[in-house]
């Protein structure tokens, strides 16, 4: 075996402790002590956390547009079918279970928006500019019912929400992209394909993403802790990796890393020579054989990893990171497992154990699935953004408070997905579409506020034709790369690293949207 | 199982005139259509390593009597006398199951853990192991899973059932059966799927229409026979549009559950049949579109009956099917990285059997496993030959091979999808993109950089490689699942384990197709070596329990090994 060695570093690091403690103490024992004192600090420490929403959120029941051209446009689009999607409007008290809805005359269900009462009134600190197409002539917004506390944090300014985002090569108007003159991406509207533009600016096949190309350039500040700049609580994504940056996985057990019992213990089925051949074994990255090669590389950086991981994670500023609060499904009242909740936990502590360790700069990525709503939208997307939002709450608080510092100013959380939807309902859901809204959240960000163009509401019937939507999908006015070339810059990457990151952002007029600091 | 019990049991299934090819013909291989098809192996024998390997691309893993059996009658007669078994039914299992249930809860239903009850059963123990490998990689394919709680456990066992009928059937059928079985139905959404409201603007659910195309048969570019992917300028050519999507969603409308009674009720799932989950869907003429169907330059304008035959023969018919099916079963089943050549050959069958019959998948499976790429063991020594073996292979494997039983008969193992588990179980994928895409390129790797595909790696990870390890350790050890429930005892290896090579030899030949490296041996033989045989006055039980051990260990050691993870 080769390489990778992340214990050697903390030794050096911490050689003054071992003085104290004793060179036959145990690591574990040796990081707690240094971590305690290491994390009251934490300078120039910052982290992107990624949430992936996988399928596809239906950013129209997100955010809305509430004033009266837009929101009539939307409530006829999106209230017919057998199970009508259409939120109500703001101020609308919710409809007891059972009682005729005065805006739909229909009996409401747990499940249906009229038991939920009115979109959640925003009121962003800038006015949005006016589109062209619709008859508005001020703009007022809304977050779903269930969004409350998105809401709290939006009025607090540690929210903001970005607008018609999504995958783009240069800014395309709606005639141009039906009239193909100007270069879009290949495989719109495919799961699989824009994930990965989303994350890597190609379609499926993408080695490299722009979560680890910023890990790349800033890993120099992570000394010879770099496998820790990149970390996935949802699997391999390819959001982490970079040129030479490696994502590494965790679970959310208290004790994240899995130490592999047949190598590590003193015996093996009787055996006391087994245990070191298993190590040597499975590590051994000799073959010739590509695939067996590379099993074995993976297998080297569990192994070598995992002690450190969990020796890192048995620190009081780590165990002191507070479990989320219960999550209760607002449709059902059952108290359900908000897994995103659980990831973000496992973030927060991570952060919590870098004060210990070499890393300045991190990228996270965390995923919440099941948004892909053909059908069910109502109960299947109301209970996914009610978890986002008890989770990216819970994260905040968190973040409030670590071994007494606060690290809101240090970390910016964001949404990402595979698309939207499409602005019409197909009966009880919708399909899958282009540009879509997202938000921001952190201390550093300039929260209270909506960045990009909110776009004109409605399908096209009769004359009207909107300008910002084809076929049902929002065309972006904000495209990926200017998104994550804001949060890039503030992460620290140079001006020239954004453009080798993102070859397509010179394409845009404005290379940062401004919402962070 | 003797040879003599094989062979009696195999007059049973084969005609006389086969049992006469496969004698003067063992080991050959054979073209299907003349011409295209790549010499068959000219071995007049299979050795043990031969039929091992051949065996760990066609089943769960060999057994003795399995090499035996290939041996005996060569490759070709063995397909010809797997594909005519059939596979027991899990909706069956399923139905025994819930009525054993509820003897002592007469409120009981059926969840997950009961299909992969069915599913570890018939895997590891069924006859019909090439039907059994089949089912897997086709429900990796034609993607259905029970996470998405609207999939039930009795109609998801119905669909696995449904794969396997169609395993060895003409593709058409089998795209048919998938279009209208209800459970992908309610996976994909088209089920009660209604047709557009000019109107309110309101269209059609687009999932199935979309997916049938994308995952299921055509793919997103136009492909050459080969499966490499056509261009224009550079770019590739996109094999369908967003308005050829619109237009077939409109023929996945009116379709819901089966009914002898159809209403507008049953339509939108009230008063459901008992058997609705396990049959195929109906056509609801009311929410049917009526409009003009287009798409792939084709258009219909019929009933729902008339406009599903058209779209499904117009998809069927595409020059994409054979090219994209034929590469994602090699990928299953033999290897990440086949060559443009040898998915050429599937295709070619794929696309005339030899006999002007298109979409013959008995046809497409035999030109798979007999071509030279598959079959030759220098083409697999290339550093880029071979895939990760599915974890859930790995585990039915263990039990096959070593001859685990279920205590319980019922195969407890419940949910292996934690990462900290296999990071799978079957029909449970996460979504319609399967645990792993098949075009999945490992960043990071010496395989990302040969620009090699692997789709496997997608679940192999710091996590689940440790997840593994330990869940095998388990296994291995004291058994795996509810109170233990399936364990071996290891009798083959045991009966040799005071003899270290020996049993280095049999992991050998089990596991690794007489494959095993020196570096492997050496660590095997020295750890075995390691656990002392009690010395003469010990007891029987204290004997008994060091070779169980050296079993245990040696097949542990061989079965986290990268070669073994590795299917060359």
């Amino acid at each position: 075996m080769t390489g990778f060695s992340p214990s050697r570093r903390h030794l050096l690091r911490v050689g003054g402790g071992l003085s104290i403690l004793g060179a036959a103490a145990p690591f574990a024992l040796q990081m707690a002590a240094a971590g305690s004192a290491a994390s009251q600090s934490a300078p120039d420490y910052r982290a992107l956390v990624c949430i992936f929403l996988f399928g596809g959120n239906d950013s129209h029941n997100t955010v809305l547009a509430t004033d009266t051209d837009s929101f009539g446009r939307y409530f006829s689009a999106r209230n017919t079918g057998n199970a009508p999607i259409a939120l109500m409007p703001p101020g609308t008290p919710p409809t007891p279970v059972g009682a005729t809805s005065s805006v739909t005359g229909r009996v409401a269900t747990a499940d249906s928006p009229e038991a939920w009462g009115g979109v959640l009134p925003i009121v962003p600190r800038t006015p949005n500019p006016i589109p062209a197409g619709t008859n508005a002539t001020v703009r007022t917004f809304a977050l779903h019912p269930f969004l409350g506390p998105l809401k709290t944090l939006f009025d607090a300014g540690r929210l903001g929400v970005v607008a018609n985002v999504g995958t783009l090569i240069r800014p395309i108007t709606k005639t141009q992209f039906q009239g193909g003159t100007v270069a879009f991406p290949a495989n719109l509207f495919s799961h699989n394909d824009q994930q990965s533009t989303w994350q890597a600016g190609v379609t499926e096949g993408a080695r490299v993403g722009w979560g680890g190309r910023m890990g790349d350039m800033l890993a120099g500040m992570n000394g010879t802790d770099t496998l820790f700049t990149a970390i996935s609580t949802a699997g391999n994504a390819v959001f982490l990796s970079g040129q030479s940056v490696i994502q590494y996985q965790m679970t959310t057990a208290a004790q994240p890393a899995v130490v592999i019992n047949g190598q590590s213990g003193a015996s093996l089925f009787g055996s006391t020579v087994a245990p070191s051949r298993v190590r040597s074994l499975i590590q051994d990255q000799s073959a010739a054989g590509l695939f067996a090669a590379d099993y074995a590389t993976v297998t080297n950086r569990s192994i070598g990893a995992a002690t450190t991981i969990n020796g890192l994670f048995t620190q009081p500023v780590v165990t002191a990171i507070p479990a989320p609060t219960a999550y209760v499904n607002p449709i059902t009242g059952a108290t359900e497992t908000n897994s995103l909740a659980t990831q973000l936990q496992t973030v927060a502590r991570m952060i919590a154990a870098s004060g210990s360790t070499g890393v300045r700069r991190q990228v996270f990525f965390v995923s919440l699935g099941g948004w892909d709503t053909h059908d069910f939208q109502n109960t299947a997307q109301s209970n996914n953004l009610a978890k986002v939002a008890h989770g990216m709450a819970y994260f905040d608080s968190v973040l409030a408070s670590i071994g007494g510092v606060n690290m809101r100013n240090a970390v910016t959380t964001f949404t990402a997905s595979d698309f939207s939807r499409t602005f019409s309902t197909n009966g009880d859901g919708t399909d899958h579409a282009w540009g879509g809204h997202h938000f921001v959240m952190g201390g550093s960000v300039r929260g209270g506020d909506i960045y990009g163009q909110y776009p004109t509401l409605g399908v096209d019937l009769g004359s009207f034709n909107n300008p910002d939507n084809s076929r049902g999908a929002l065309i972006p006015t904000t495209s990926v790369d200017q998104y994550a070339a804001t949060m890039g810059r503030w992460l620290g990457v140079s001006e020239s690293g954004l453009d080798s990151i993102f070859p397509n952002l010179r394409n845009f007029p404005t290379r940062g949207l401004g919402f962070l600091g | 199982m003797s040879i003599g019990s094989i062979w009696r049991k195999l007059r049973a299934v084969i005609a006389p005139a086969v049992l006469a090819v496969a004698l003067t013909s063992c080991g050959g291989g054979g073209g299907e259509a003349p011409g295209t098809t790549s010499p068959p192996p000219t071995a007049i024998s299979i050795s043990d390593a031969e039929a091992g390997r051949f065996l760990t691309q066609t089943t769960f893993g060999a057994t003795d009597a399995d090499i035996a059996t290939v041996k005996l009658l060569g490759y070709r007669a063995w397909l010809d006398q797997q594909m005519a078994t059939t596979s027991p039914s899990h909706l069956n299992y399923l139905d025994n199951r819930l009525a054993q249930l509820r003897l002592t809860t007469p409120t009981a239903t059926l969840n997950a853990n009961n299909f992969y009850e069915s599913f570890w059963l018939y895997s590891a123990t069924g006859d019909s192991q090439l039907r059994e490998r089949m089912k897997l990689a086709l429900s990796e394919i034609f993607v259905i899973s029970m996470v998405d709680p609207n999939v039930d456990t009795r109609g998801a066992g119905a669909y696995y059932d449904m794969l396997g009928a169609n395993a060895f059937g003409n593709f058409r059928t089998l795209l048919e059966q998938v279009t209208l079985h209800p459970m992908m139905g309610v996976y994909l959404t088209h089920l009660a799927n209604q047709k557009e409201d000019p109107a309110t603007g309101r269209n059609p659910d687009e999932n199935y229409a979309r997916e049938v195309m994308q995952l299921m048969t055509i793919g997103v570019d136009e492909l050459n026979i080969d499966g490499t992917v056509r261009t224009s300028g550079g770019a590739p050519i996109p094999a369908y549009t967003a308005a050829d999507i619109s237009g077939l969603a409109k023929v996945f409308t009116g379709l819901s559950w089966y009914s002898p009674t159809p209403s507008n009720n049953t339509f939108f799932g009230r008063n459901r049949d008992p058997d609705a989950s396990a049959r195929s869907m109906i056509f609801y003429p009311a929410f049917h579109s009526t409009s003009t169907k287009t798409f792939l330059g084709v258009s219909t304008t019929s009933d729902g009956p008339g406009d599903l035959q058209f779209a499904l023969n117009t998809i069927f018919n595409h020059p994409n099917v054979g090219p994209f099916i034929g590469r994602q079963l090699i990928k299953r089943l033999v290897t990440s990285n086949p060559s443009p050549a040898y998915v050429q050959r599937v295709a070619t069958v794929f696309n005339n059997n030899g006999a002007g019959v298109r979409g013959d998948m008995a046809a497409v499976v035999r030109a798979i496993l007999l071509d030279s790429e598959a079959r030759d063991v220098s083409v697999a020594a290339s550093p880029s030959f071979g895939k990760v073996r599915e974890p859930m292979v790995r585990m039915a494997n263990w039990m096959r091979t070593f001859g685990a039983t279920s205590v319980s008969g019922r195969y407890l193992l419940n949910s292996t999808s934690a990462t900290t588990s296999l990071g799978q179980s079957a029909l449970a994928s996460p979504s319609v993109f399967n645990f792993y895409r098949p075009g999945y390129i490992p960043p990071n790797t010496r395989l990302g950089t040969a620009g090699l595909t692997a789709p496997e790696f997608q679940i192999v990870d710091e996590v689940t490689v440790a997840g593994y390890a330990n869940t095998m350790q388990t296994a291995i050890g004291t058994g795996i699942g509810t109170s233990t429930d399936v364990r071996s005892t290891y009798a083959s290896e045991v009966a040799i384990a005071t003899d270290a090579v020996a049993l280095v030899n049999r992991m050998d030949r089990m596991l690794l197709y007489g494959q095993m490296s020196s570096g492997l041996r050496t660590a095997l033989t020295d750890s075995i070596n390691s656990i002392a045989i009690p010395a003469a006055g010990s007891t029987q039980a204290q004997i008994d329990a060091a070779l169980l051990n050296r079993a245990r260990l040696a097949v542990y050691m061989t079965m986290v090994s990268p070669e073994y993870l590795i299917q060359r």
